[in-house]
């Protein structure tokens, strides 16, 4: 199956809630899926389309936009295409359920994005810190707001 | 009293009692160079039920930092990640740097990149053979043979780059210089050698009756599950699963190149450690052959320093399997967002998955942890 083929399926299967699908380049498919189509369109993906391999989770600010940009990537083994799976959720109030049960994968980098990004998953087990200290309550350090004068060194930085 | 004198439990204490017979066991390599970290292990002073692994002692949040460094400064931040295989780190990169500014590098650049990038895969894989022998309670003295072993690779790359650790040798459109005279004829003659000592390891360690019984049967990932806890690199060709970066989106020079891709069925701490001694001999089959087709030209082309908007993903094999490298772009000098997915930090997953799939006693721990050839520093970002 290639890229254009998985394309069409999706569109024919999920018909509007498919925002953005794309194939730039060999081996490379970027889709886009509205929030409330996201759990159905991981399945989908997973069962039929053979994205079986999660290799990355994570997230995007975009405070203009006022969303964070979620994405899942993800390795098919029978195709040896990679997916990027994305969608948008709220930035005030950022919820989307766990793919946690579709792709075991992603449970670290989830934890990671909820913790860096300040993204509930919802249904995952162990929403607890991982890289930062237990302690930590200055903010969700890779939202684009978060203030790095804090943390510069006293003699100054390339940056200004 | 104050409190800066109460303690949230004590630092001291590695062992925890927990009654009924059970215990939690604080254990880790705390090193400078290869990291700090725990593994807390759940277990009855003989099996062990669980374990989690705490990482983020080293975090020093490599995406935020790369947000406000050009294309350019963010190199050094991301090559110590790991200091063991900066060059195939560094690769995942520029790899990504170079599809988001369009720019292909010249072909002389990718084949002196590739020989730099086997000769750290072979220096990353002899400290991983080390340390997985000496926590099979083989002899550690064998730790130092491989210690002594990447000293002439440390040393060609010495006089390839500059540096014997950290070369910030790649940068986007290039390689910082060619290859210097007198190179090739010292790298064949060490090539030469160290086919021999390859069979040494081989002999000692992989034909050795006390390395086979630690870690045979010990620590099994079949190849389902290696796909679904997404583990990276040659645990996951131990397991049967035909992945290697290399081959299925080559980058460098692989495309060019004819080597073989080393699969293993059993899945086991024994497979692990074995791919790694034939992943050495495809290392040297791969510097070979680059070496001797290498093309003439430039080392290096002039990049634009912005990016158009955009994003792009580049997947890499580290010696500690494939990492993916995510930027997106909004037109500017610096990366608006870079995702960085190290191979340690799935591989970690699967170290916590193995105890509740199968018997694994509190001996065979470090031989678990080990064949997988973790690196906290990666894993921490």
């Amino acid at each position: 199956m290639n890229t254009q083929e998985a394309i069409e399926k999706l569109k024919n299967k999920f018909g509007e809630k498919i925002l953005e699908a794309s194939s730039p380049r060999e081996n490379r498919l970027y889709i886009k899926v509205s929030n409330d189509a996201l759990v159905e369109a991981a399945k989908y993906l997973r069962e039929e389309l053979g994205f079986d391999m999660a290799i990355s989770a994570g997230g995007t600010d975009y405070p203009k936009k006022n969303v964070i940009e979620l994405f899942w990537i993800i390795w098919s083994s029978t195709d040896n295409v990679t997916l990027i799976l994305k969608t948008d959720v709220d930035r005030e109030n950022p919820k989307i359920p766990t793919l946690r049960d579709i792709w075991l994968g992603v449970q670290k980098f989830e934890r990671e994005t909820w913790e860096l990004l300040g993204v509930e998953y919802e249904g995952h087990p162990n929403l607890k810190p991982l890289l930062l200290p237990e302690d930590w309550n200055e903010g969700y350090p890779l939202r684009k707001d978060f203030k790095l004068e804090p943390y510069r060194a006293p003699w100054g930085d390339e940056e200004k | 009293m104050s409190d800066m004198m109460v303690y949230r439990g004590n630092p001291f204490n590695e062992i925890e009692e927990l009654g009924d017979g059970m215990f939690r066991l604080h254990m880790g390599p705390q090193h400078p160079i290869s990291g700090q970290g725990r593994f807390i292990i759940l277990t009855d002073g003989e099996r062990v039920f669980d374990i989690e692994v705490d990482i983020g002692y080293s975090h020093r949040g490599t995406e935020k930092l790369l947000e406000h460094r050009t294309f350019i400064q963010g190199i050094v931040p991301v090559e110590r990640m790991v200091m063991i295989d900066t060059a195939n780190i560094l690769m995942g990169y520029i790899g990504a740097v170079e599809r988001i500014l369009g720019v292909e590098p010249p072909p002389r650049a990718n084949y002196i990149r590739t020989i730099v990038m086997e000769m750290n895969r072979i220096i990353s894989h002899l400290y991983a053979l080390g340390l997985l022998s000496e926590s099979a309670a083989w002899n550690p003295a064998v730790f130092l043979w491989t210690t002594a072993d990447r000293e002439p690779f440390l040393d060609l790359l010495e006089m390839l780059t500059g540096a014997r650790w950290s070369y910030s040798f790649f940068v986007p459109g290039g390689v910082r210089a060619d290859i210097p005279r007198g190179f090739k004829e010292r790298l064949l003659v060490t090539l030469d050698w160290f086919e021999k000592r390859i069979d040494v390891i081989e002999e000692a360690w992989i034909y050795n009756e006390l390395f086979r019984m630690r870690t045979e049967g010990m620590g099994v990932i079949s190849r389902q599950e290696a796909i679904e806890w997404g583990v990276a690199g040659p645990n996951l060709r131990a397991s049967g699963v035909a992945y290697d970066t290399r081959k299925n989106e080559p980058y460098a020079a692989y495309g060019e190149l004819d080597f073989k891709m080393v699969t293993h069925t059993a899945g086991d701490a024994y497979a692990r450690g074995w791919a790694r001694v034939e992943e050495m001999r495809v290392s040297v089959d791969i510097i070979r052959q680059a070496i001797e087709n290498m093309p003439d030209g430039p080392v290096r082309v002039r990049v634009p320093q912005r990016a158009k908007p955009g994003e792009a993903l580049f997947r890499v094999e580290t010696s500690r399997g494939e990492m993916n490298v995510y930027i997106v772009s909004d037109g500017k000098d610096k990366p608006y967002r870079v995702k960085i997915s190290p191979a340690s930090f799935r591989n970690f997953l699967a170290i916590e998955m193995i105890p509740k799939t199968q018997t694994v006693l509190l001996a065979d721990a470090p031989v678990l942890i080990y064949s997988f050839d973790p690196w906290f520093l990666d894993a921490d970002r």
